[in-house]
């Protein structure tokens, strides 16, 4: 029986090796929620004190992708064979866009650039208050500004007061707080709606 | 207080951005204690003043975890995984009292009630920001 491969290992050889690699299902599920899903950790507790990567993708090139961050930071991320990406699901490299914002962790490489491990693509987590509700879009109050909030059918779903995940958003109401996780749009600034809490 | 290993409270966690950022989180700010930063291990405490426990009311559901206030440096473990980070404290929430008796669970047993708000660089150290929520213990 072969030894369980090592996260750390696995990345750095994919980013240096290419598709030389073993099949990244090795590793277990390879979208993001499924990665954290199993009761050991799938990925390596070091990768923490290794890299992790904020701002907005200025340049796609072949499975770079170069970062500005908004601190005026700038990274190159290497996506790999074992990278997770999600942009309102599990993706592919092929989904993201220049001028897409992100959050990325990986593995700091010898040439500088970060072999990532997961990348969340304009990914928002905002704790906002219900301000209107129609159709096809929710309109939130987040903080002192206003955010518009698509809903995706066969995609959005909220929790009530901690309840299960539904469909069904009839049971909100205007005034309720919420925390919406989603996608941002860069292009109208709106955000399409995931998973939503609703609380009191 | 520091990163070590003396219980503090558990619950959930869910997480937030501060700092400058894109998108909707480009008028986030730099939090209550001013310096919070997406790209940092930083938290957001429901007790880190009395101006910030008026507005989270932790005690109204059941709550009433000890002052801790900007500085201040904890450690979180999931509660499953047991991946951990430690964090410094640069800003109040989560608004607990906006959702009592929520629960987050992994492996059967469940935590109840936000009690932690986590950037997102501390909050990918231990779970995947597409779970918005995860159970926690806290350690200081």
């Amino acid at each position: 029986m072969n030894p369980p491969i090592d996260r750390r290992s696995f990345l750095t050889a994919a980013a240096v090796g290419g598709a030389t690699i073993v099949g990244a299902s090795a590793l277990g599920g390879l979208d993001p929620a499924s990665a954290f899903a199993d009761p050991t950790p799938s990925l390596d507790p070091a990768i923490d004190t290794a890299a992790f990567a904020e701002g907005r993708v200025t340049q796609i090139k072949g499975s770079a992708l170069e970062v500005a961050g908004s601190h005026g930071d700038q990274h190159v991320l290497q996506i790999t064979n074992g990278t997770s990406i999600w942009k309102v699901h599990p993706t592919s490299i092929n989904a993201i866009e220049v001028g897409d914002g992100l959050y990325a962790r990986g593995v700091d490489m010898p040439d500088g650039t970060i072999a990532a491990d997961a990348v969340w693509v304009n990914i928002v987590n905002l704790h906002c208050t219900v301000s209107g509700i129609g159709r096809d879009r929710i309109q939130l109050a987040h903080g002192q500004n206003s955010v518009v909030g698509n809903v995706l059918p066969g995609t959005t779903t909220a929790s009530y007061l901690g309840g299960a995940q539904t469909s069904d958003l009839s049971g909100m109401k205007i005034g309720q707080a919420v925390q919406v996780l989603g996608a941002w749009r860069p292009a109208d600034d709106s955000v399409d709606l995931v998973t939503m809490w609703v609380g009191h | 207080m520091a990163c070590s290993t003396n219980y503090l409270w558990r619950g959930e966690t869910t997480w937030f951005c501060c700092g400058p950022g894109w998108g909707p989180c480009g008028s986030a700010g730099g939090g209550a204690c001013g310096g919070c930063r997406s790209d940092s291990n930083h938290g957001a405490w429901p007790n880190a003043s009395a101006a910030c426990w008026d507005i989270t009311r932790p005690d109204y559901c059941g709550e009433n975890m000890p002052r801790r206030g900007c500085g201040a440096v904890m450690r979180v473990r999931h509660q499953c995984t047991n991946a951990a980070v430690c964090f410094t404290i640069r800003d109040c929430g989560p608004r607990t009292r906006s959702f009592c008796g929520e629960r987050t669970c992994c492996n059967g047993v469940c935590r109840t009630n936000r009690i932690l708000d986590l950037t997102p660089r501390a909050y990918s150290t231990i779970g995947s920001l597409s779970s918005g929520k995860l159970p926690v213990w806290i350690y200081e």
